[in-house]
């Protein structure tokens, strides 16, 4: 009985801390549908850039092993959040930038593919400069580092990025409904015209967008290397259609939706597994995403971005 | 520089990077030529060697780019006992030679390539034999069309078990009770079994848990490793599959397979270390289980040492690498070696490499199949290749390096297979794989 406690005790960190990736992921499909109805496909492949980024400032730091000092730890955490998040958002702005925004008034069909191409343009980038083998990561996050709640033994790994995932959705709700900023952004998703003869910049709104987006996704990368330990140019495909997934789930263009959608996805993949249907998990991901649009068609929170932030 | 256009470059140097890439184009594939030819000269009576004339073994190997490493040995496996049997003489008065074939284009082994190249032999009468391929995906385009023109084939690499057990008909639609294919590699579906007598026998496991990748090989063997572990008097305590493509943790698996009664004490997976074999040891040391065993089969065995690009120790982390054990489907030490191993070195300079011996072992069995059917004489090619193909299935003994061995009748005459484990301390800390024993799964062995 204990061990069945500690067990699911242990489970549900786990379905926390996968569930907290593809919150974070979720949201940039979420903010960029939500202010310019653009499933951004290649979403998915920013986040596996934002991996491989991390990686290569970890390694060019030095740090290849776990880091046992906490001071040391905390700081070289605190670089590759500062390095790797700016650097993914100027490449989610470089992709608005050329390649959406120049089609911004085409057909709705035009973006899209667009954006499934730039996905493909990201993957073979960096399976030429990496190679298509799965490559480890820095695990500078010591592995041994847990704490124990009854017998269930939980890495503080777990924890750093179910905080991580919670901090930046706060920041980001916080953003988008106090700030000037955020302001121009909802009026912007609401009715563009009238936003522009308001004298909204649509362009830096969306531009900034496309950054915030983008960073949210360096920052997923970051944990996931942390926490998965092995990367490849082919994660973006899985987990970006896991985000998007939670994305409509919660309902697009809803941020707390997105981030809802998220968490669920992850507990029922790891109830699924729990209860011996881990081949099934897939499956129950999607049968969940169906029924949930049978009777939501709009998702769980079905609002946009600009109704209600 | 402002923020924006900085961006704006970095991108679109991207672009320019994409541009640039080169894609895989027909531009470079390998021409094969080269290759001359003594005109048969008609049968003779006298068994003089080169008398009767010349037959000649096509070898289809990936020979360039950075899989030559894997086909340049093995080809040199071929040569050597081809020179050997030259140089005792001949086969009943024939020469005989060696053709060439580089399946490999741009580096990368190609199954149009094979196809190709397959063509290409079968179209020389004097073709009998030939040994090959390396690669799985090239068998399955060459085994149809060299099971249509009667050619023998032998893969010194090929173990899937699909290309001589169960649904091994699909590749002979045009003969398909006359089977060609046959190889020297030890079956998949041995590597279970053996796998399981070692968990059982040498680590003394009682209660496995075992997962596989979803994929034909990973799900085959560990559906053999369970029947025979079972068999054995031990216990299956769980069974999952886990597709590495969809799902990248395995965290949440283990964790319940650390939570079942009575504890586990070892984990098998069916599958390569691309499809997760790597993380799930990986996924293992973060749930503090580096003490209980990790099992699986030649997919993670890779005997590389850590650091080398996509090896199993590297995609574990050597920390985590310990007390891994795998199989390989060959032998380690050759039963029968004789002076193999240093005619090779005196013919090539290097020592032998993996699938020499094997190759070598393919090239015998031709060789003892083409004496059976040039001992009655006759000077149709046609019959001539037809004969080293039946002769080929014949069920006799052929005395190889790895000892007695008979082709059954699906194809198999592997028997071997080598165990290895890690060792964390080896290569100076990188991490290593260390040899344990080989044994012969042969019935009555």
């Amino acid at each position: 009985m204990d061990q069945a406690i500690a067990t699911l005790t242990e489970q549900f960190f786990n379905a926390l801390t996968i569930g907290g990736i593809y919150a974070l992921i979720a949201l940039g499909y979420t903010m960029v549908y939500g202010i310019i109805e653009l499933i951004n496909f290649a979403h998915g492949e920013v986040f596996m850039v934002g991996a491989f980024t991390s990686m290569m400032v970890l390694t060019t730091l030095g740090f290849t092993g776990p880091i046992r000092d906490p001071a040391v730890l905390a700081g070289v955490l605190l670089i590759d959040f500062a390095i790797t998040m700016p650097l993914l958002g100027m490449l989610g702005v470089g992709i608005e930038r050329f390649a959406y925004r120049p089609l911004r008034n085409a057909p709705r069909l035009a973006p899209l593919i667009t954006a499934i191409g730039i996905s493909f343009i990201l993957m073979n980038i960096i399976q030429i400069i990496f190679g298509p083998s799965p490559q480890p990561t820095p695990q500078i996050f010591p592995l041994d580092a847990r704490f124990s709640i009854g017998n269930a033994s939980i890495s503080f790994l777990s924890l750093f990025i179910v905080t991580v995932a919670a901090v930046l959705t706060i920041v980001l709700q916080l953003f988008v409904s106090r700030s000037r900023m955020g302001r121009a952004m909802r009026s912007t998703a609401q009715d563009r015209e009238a936003a522009q003869l308001m004298g909204v910049n649509i362009n830096t709104t969306i531009a900034v967008t496309f950054f915030i987006a983008a960073a949210l996704a360096g920052a997923a990368g970051i944990v996931y290397g942390l926490f998965f330990g092995t990367i490849s140019f082919v994660i973006g495909f899985q987990a970006g259609l896991k985000a998007f997934t939670a994305a409509v789930l919660g309902g697009i263009g809803n941020l707390t939706g997105a981030v809802l959608g998220g968490f669920i996805i992850g507990f029922v993949e790891v109830i699924a597994v729990q209860l011996g249907y881990g081949r099934w998990s897939e499956a129950i991901v999607f049968a969940v995403l169906i029924i949930v649009l049978v009777f939501r068609p709009t998702g769980l929170l079905g609002q946009q971005l600009g109704e209600r932030a | 520089m402002d923020r924006k256009k900085f961006g704006a470059l970095a991108f679109g140097a991207m672009l320019v990077a994409a541009a640039c890439t080169p894609t895989g184009g027909e531009s470079a594939a390998p021409s094969s030529g080269g290759e001359t030819t003594a005109p048969s000269a008609g049968g003779g009576e006298s068994p003089a060697p080169g008398s009767a004339g010349t037959l000649k073994i096509g070898i289809d190997l990936p020979l360039s780019g950075g899989e030559a490493v894997n086909g340049e040995p093995t080809r040199n496996g071929v040569l050597l006992a081809i020179k050997q049997a030259n140089a005792a003489g001949g086969i009943n008065g024939y020469t005989l030679e060696a053709v060439e074939k580089d399946d490999a284009v741009n580096g990368v082994h190609d199954p149009n390539q094979g196809a190709t190249n397959v063509n290409a032999l079968v179209a020389d009468e004097a073709v009998v034999g030939m040994v090959g391929p390396f690669n799985s995906n090239v068998a399955r385009a060459q085994i149809p069309i060299a099971n249509e023109a009667g050619l023998a084939m032998c893969s010194p690499a090929n173990t899937g078990v699909d290309r001589t057990q169960e649904g091994s008909e699909t590749y002979r639609p045009a003969n398909p009770d006359a089977r060609n294919y046959f190889r020297t590699a030890t079956p998949d579906n041995i590597q279970g079994k053996g796998l399981a007598q070692y968990a059982y026998n040498e680590l003394g496991a009682k209660n496995a848990y075992v997962l596989d990748d979803t994929e034909a090989f990973g799900v085959g063997v560990a559906n053999e490793f369970e029947k025979e572990f079972v068999s054995l008097g031990g216990t299956i305590a769980k069974r999952d599959g886990n597709d590495y493509k969809t799902n990248t943790s395995f965290t949440s698996l283990l964790t319940t397979a650390k939570g079942l009664t009575p504890p586990i004490d070892v984990v098998f997976f069916g599958g390569t270390q691309t499809n997760g074999g790597g993380q799930v040891r990986k996924d293992m040391g973060s749930l503090a289980m580096l003490d209980i065993p990790y099992v699986g089969p030649d997919g993670i065995t890779d005997l590389a040492k850590g650091g080398t690009k996509g090896a199993y120790i590297t995609l574990a982390g050597v920390e985590n690498s310990g007390n891994t054990h795998g199989s390989v489907a060959g032998v380690h030490d050759l039963p029968n070696a004789g002076t193999f191993p240093a005619d090779y070195e005196a013919e090539f300079g290097t020592p032998p490499g993996a699938y020499s011996a094997l190759a070598f072992v393919c090239t015998t069995i031709l060789l003892d199949s083409i004496r059976t059917a040039t001992a009655a004489g006759g000077t149709d090619m046609a019959a001539l290749r037809e004969a080293v193909r039946a002769a080929a299935f014949d069920g006799s003994t052929h005395e190889t390096l790895v000892g007695p061995i008979v082709v059954d009748p699906n194809g198999d005459s592997g028997t071997w297979l080598s165990f290895y484990k890690t060792d964390p301390t080896a290569e100076g800390g990188l991490g290593g794989w260390t040899f344990v024993k080989q044994q012969n799964f042969a019935p009555g062995q």
